[in-house]
Parts: structure tokens; sequence; C-alpha cells
């Protein structure tokens, strides 16, 4: 798939500088106003002010995980990390707090542009995945719900294979997953008492 | 000549001389070199030699000016259209002379091979070329247009004149991608139609494939976003074309263009009739700021560049040739951003009629808004009809 990176709503987006005072920042700060960006700092805590910004940027040198709001690698939005000393216990820590994207110090203007488009499309890539991974493990567990319904149908004098499609075209008709469809299914011929799991106890 | 240590602006001893200067009676000249880095050949020189009439226009003017305590020595350096000369003879200007400003560089390529040389040695470039945006540079000036200031307009202007069927060209660099890019995006978002996309290397003639696409497709207009000799031998095609079959005549299906200025009529001859071009100057238009008559926007870029930064060097007095760019711009006024270093520039669509260029639209001043977060796009309007 063509992946289109988005150029016109960093107008006005909101980001926070997790950082002391320091050269840096000055520089990251000028470099996000001339993208378009409103730029608060904090340190050595995110305030409330960090739940409604678009982007966090966070120093990786002397960062802890109490400086967050949020449980580590659970930010609600792109994280860029702000690496000075790039040991590998800090590069641990900026991925395990859930890095996006990175920036090398001393920061000058290159590279913050690409660091929040790049941040941005990790960040709606690992967003998309988890509700899809999500949306899965859900329907894994529906596996058993599924079986009932096809044995419900079945017991009404269907094959096993007209019990699967009649569940399909119900899914397609009422507008929703198969696993849900099959909940439905279970939920009706059970009130009726034609679930011999039901029946048996 | 050691350089001078930067001195912070509260602490500007000689700026309280600034009057003194005006109406003493003999004004003593700060002498300060200035680097330009101008390709006299290439695929591009003609564009690159009238950036460099512009800056020694302005050189010239500024010396020559009583009432400014600058004087420039011009430190010329030419890469011969060598994207890969850029960058050491930057190096060598900033190392070898005094200069901390150069004035220069056509292609975006040949810019991005110098900011490296500029962050290293401490140095500033004035660029005076239409590019394609998506840069803020804190060593850069951007004196000419960004596609805020050209593309944009120009599509905001041709879709509804003539249509959104629109076939794109450029060279095989990032002013041709990037200006495609933006051009496909608004031209969908328009819900028009990109029916073919076609890239030559820089300096290749080999135009014949264009052409035939363009005949098949019978497109509403062409964006053209050739460099040089490309550009030429493309647009003598184009015309010969349009002689032969009347589909492609510039009132049927015109030429556009983010880059064409008087300075490349000259090898096109009567290949140019009918071309179509956004800038922010074209000889005789209104809105530049002076009086001054220039033969393009890019030698009026260029001029612009070297009195803006004679005019700042005054206001800050001595020693201010050595700040840091983002010091020399805050708070000193003037058509630049102190934010992005981008520039507030006249708007304008013009076509070549008989020869010359003569302006369909004018859309007023617009400052540069490099990443396209601000929407400045149509804050000029209503929209001026001058013809």
């Amino acid at each position: 798939m063509k992946r289109q990176v988005r150029i016109q709503q960093l107008g006005g987006a909101r980001a926070v500088i997790l950082h002391r005072p320091h050269l840096n920042v000055l520089a990251l700060t000028r470099q996000l106003r001339a993208i378009g960006l409103v730029v608060d700092e904090a340190w050595p805590e995110l305030g409330a002010q960090a739940l409604a910004a678009d982007f966090i940027f966070f120093d990786a040198d002397m960062g802890y995980d109490g400086q967050f709001p949020w449980p580590a690698g659970e930010a609600p939005m792109p994280m860029i990390a702000m690496i000075g000393s790039e040991a590998p216990g800090r590069i641990e820590w900026s991925l395990q707090i859930g890095a996006h994207a990175q920036l090398l110090k001393p920061i000058t203007g290159s590279g913050v542009y690409s660091a929040v488009l790049i941040a941005r499309d990790a960040f709606d890539r690992q967003r998309a995945l988890a509700a899809e991974i999500a949306d899965l493990r859900r329907r894994l567990d529906e596996r058993q719900t599924v079986v009932r319904a096809v044995m419900l149908l079945m017991q009404r004098g269907k094959s096993e294979a007209e019990a699967y499609g009649q569940l399909r075209q119900m899914a397609m008709a009422w507008q929703i997953s198969f696993e849900d469809a099959a909940l439905r299914v279970v939920a009706r011929y059970a009130a009726e008492g034609g679930d011999d799991q039901r029946n048996r106890g | 000549m050691g350089r001078k240590a930067f001195a912070p602006r509260g602490l500007n001893l000689f700026g309280v001389q600034r009057g003194a200067f005006l109406f003493g009676a003999a004004l003593v000249k700060r002498r300060i070199a200035l680097g330009l880095l101008h390709s006299g050949s290439g695929s591009y020189a003609l564009l690159s030699q009238a950036s460099l009439i512009g800056a020694q226009a302005a050189i010239a003017a500024v010396n020559a000016d009583a009432a400014l305590p600058v004087q420039f020595t011009p430190v010329l350096r030419d890469p011969g259209g060598n994207a890969d000369a850029y960058g050491p003879l930057c190096e060598e200007i900033l190392r070898d002379s005094p200069a901390r400003h150069v004035v220069g560089c056509v292609t975006s390529l040949s810019r991005k091979e110098v900011i490296p040389s500029l962050e290293k040695l401490g140095g500033t470039l004035w660029y005076p070329l239409p590019y394609e945006g998506f840069e803020a540079s804190d060593r850069v000036v951007y004196t000419h247009a960004c596609p805020n200031q050209h593309l944009l307009p120009l599509l905001d202007w041709a879709l509804p004149a003539h249509g959104r069927r629109v076939y794109l060209t450029g060279s095989n660099y990032i002013w041709g991608w990037e200006i495609n890019r933006l051009a496909r995006m608004t031209i969908m978002q328009a819900g028009g139609a990109v029916l073919g996309e076609r890239y030559l290397p820089i300096g290749a003639q080999d135009v014949e494939r264009m052409i035939d696409e363009i005949r098949a497709t019978c497109p509403d207009f062409v964006l053209n976003s050739l460099v040089g000799a490309s550009s030429y031998a493309f647009l003598r095609a184009y015309h010969a074309l349009g002689l032969t079959d009347p589909r492609f005549t510039p009132e049927r299906c015109p030429m556009l263009s983010c880059n064409l200025t008087e300075c490349e009529l000259p090898p096109l001859a009567e290949a140019a009739e009918g071309l179509i071009a956004a800038g922010p100057y074209f000889r005789g238009s209104s809105g530049w700021p002076g009086a001054a008559e220039f033969g393009s926007s890019h030698e009026a870029a260029s001029y612009a560049a070297v009195t803006e930064l004679a005019r700042l060097l005054a206001y800050h007095g001595a020693g201010s040739e050595d700040w840091p760019l983002a010091h020399l711009l805050a708070g000193a006024g003037g058509p630049i951003d102190p934010g992005t270093h981008h520039t507030r520039l006249p708007v304008i669509i013009a076509q070549v009629r008989d020869g010359a260029f003569k302006v369909i639209q004018h859309r007023g001043d617009v400052l540069g808004d490099p990443f396209l977060s601000r929407n400045l796009t149509t804050a000029a309007l209503p929209l001026r009809v001058v013809s």
C-alpha cells in the first residue's frame, strides 16, 4: 500500500518538549515553530497540558519513567526521543518508554520535520495494528460461540455448510461481524430453549 | 582580518552610533566581504547568471549609497553547475575570506549541499530562487517564492480557468518530484485527474515520449517543472506540436511553470509564446518594493537579498556581520519572517505575449509558508484581475 504523508495538519498542532532548559530546546522550539506547531516546555514532569499535546519530545539522557502520566509504552500521542548519549541502556529506555522517532543532539533544524512525520506515521500504524490485534483476539475468543451457533442452526435441520452460510448471511444482513452474529444466534436460540448445553444443565 | 566575537544586541556599543553615521559629514563605510556562489556554466547557467547580475547590481548600489555605512567586497566562486562543487566552494569562501554571508545556489540539491558547510563554519546563505518548500534552515534566508507563493496560486487560477485534467513533467530531482507531488495532491483534492507524470535527468533532452503522451492524453494544461536544457527542448517540441495540431495551442492547452522567468526567454524565442508562469516579479509588474527595474525575478530576489542584508547590517551596527542570523533578523522589521526566514512577496501569474510577460492575475503580497501549515495561500483574496 502506498502511504501518503499528511502534511497539512501540522499547523497549530501542539508539541511539548520534556527537557531541562537548554540550547537544544531553543533550537528545537525554533524549528517546530517554523514548521507551524505551538510549543510548550516541561521539566522535570509532564503536566496536565501533556494530555492535550499532539507530539511529545523527551530527553533520552536524563529521562525516567515517573515523568510521564501514562504507563511506559502507552503514550496517547507520538513521542520523539532527544538522544545525546547513545549508550545502549538509554536507547533501551527510550524504546521502553515508547519512542516513535529520534533526534540526535546537538539539535539543529535538520531532522526535526522528518522526525515529526515519521513519529506520527509510526504512532498511527502502531495504533491501527493494536486495534486490529484486539479485534482478532476478540474474534479468537468467540470461536466457541461460533461453534455453538453453527450447532444450533444444524439442530434445525441444516448441514454444517448450510449453517455456516446462513450465519454469514445473517452477519451481512445485520452488518455486524461473523462473531457478533453468532452471539445473537446463541442468545436467541438459547432463550428459545434450543441450546443443548443449556438443556443439559 | 580576524572574525570578531559575537556581541549580544543588548551589549552592542556601536548601535548608538547609527545616527552619527547618517548625519556625520564623512561617513566611514565598513568593508564587509560578501560571498557569491554562482555558476557561469552548466545546464541552468542562465538562472545563475541572472541571480549574479542582481547581486552585483545590488552590491554596486549599496557601495554607491552614501547613507549606508556598508561597503561590500564580493568573494566570487563558480561551481560550474556541478552540484558537488557547491559545498566545498562555500566552505572555501567561509574559511579563506572573512565573509559570513553568501548569496547564491540555484538548485535545491546545491542548497542542501552547502547547509552542512554553513553549520560547520557559521555562515548564512541568501537563497534567491524559487524552490519546493519544506525547509526552514536557521542558516538560510529564502528570498524567492515557495509553493504557497507559486504552485498553489497557479493551480488555484488554472484549474477553474482551464480544467482539471493535467499532465505533469519534471526534472529528476527534488524540485520536480516535490512540485509534482503537491500538484497531484491539489489536483486530486479538486476532483481532477493527473493524466501522466514523467521525468528526465537534468540536462537530458529526449522529450519525445512526453510529447507523445501529451498528444495521446490531450490534457487541459501541462505543468512543466523541467529545468534548463531539458525544459528548453521540451518547450520547443511542444511549440512545434501546437503548430501542427490545434489541440495544443496556448489557448487550448497552455504550458504552466513555477520557475520560468524572462532570463530564459532568449533561448526559447518564439517557442516561449503563450507560456504561463507564477512568480513574485515580472518585468514591468507592480508590487515589488523599491523603484528599480530588473531583468527577471531571479535578479530581483538576488538584489533584494543583498540590499536587505545591507539594511540589517546598517541597522544593527558594526560587528553585526558576524552575528548569528537569528540575531540579525530579530526585531529588525523588513519583509523576512524571523520565524521561517521566508519572505513576503507579491504573487503574480503572467503569460508570455509578444515576447514579454503580461500579468494575468495579481494576487497581492503573501508571506512564504514553507510547510504549508499556516494556510496563507488564499490570504491575499479577493483577487485583482488585471487583464
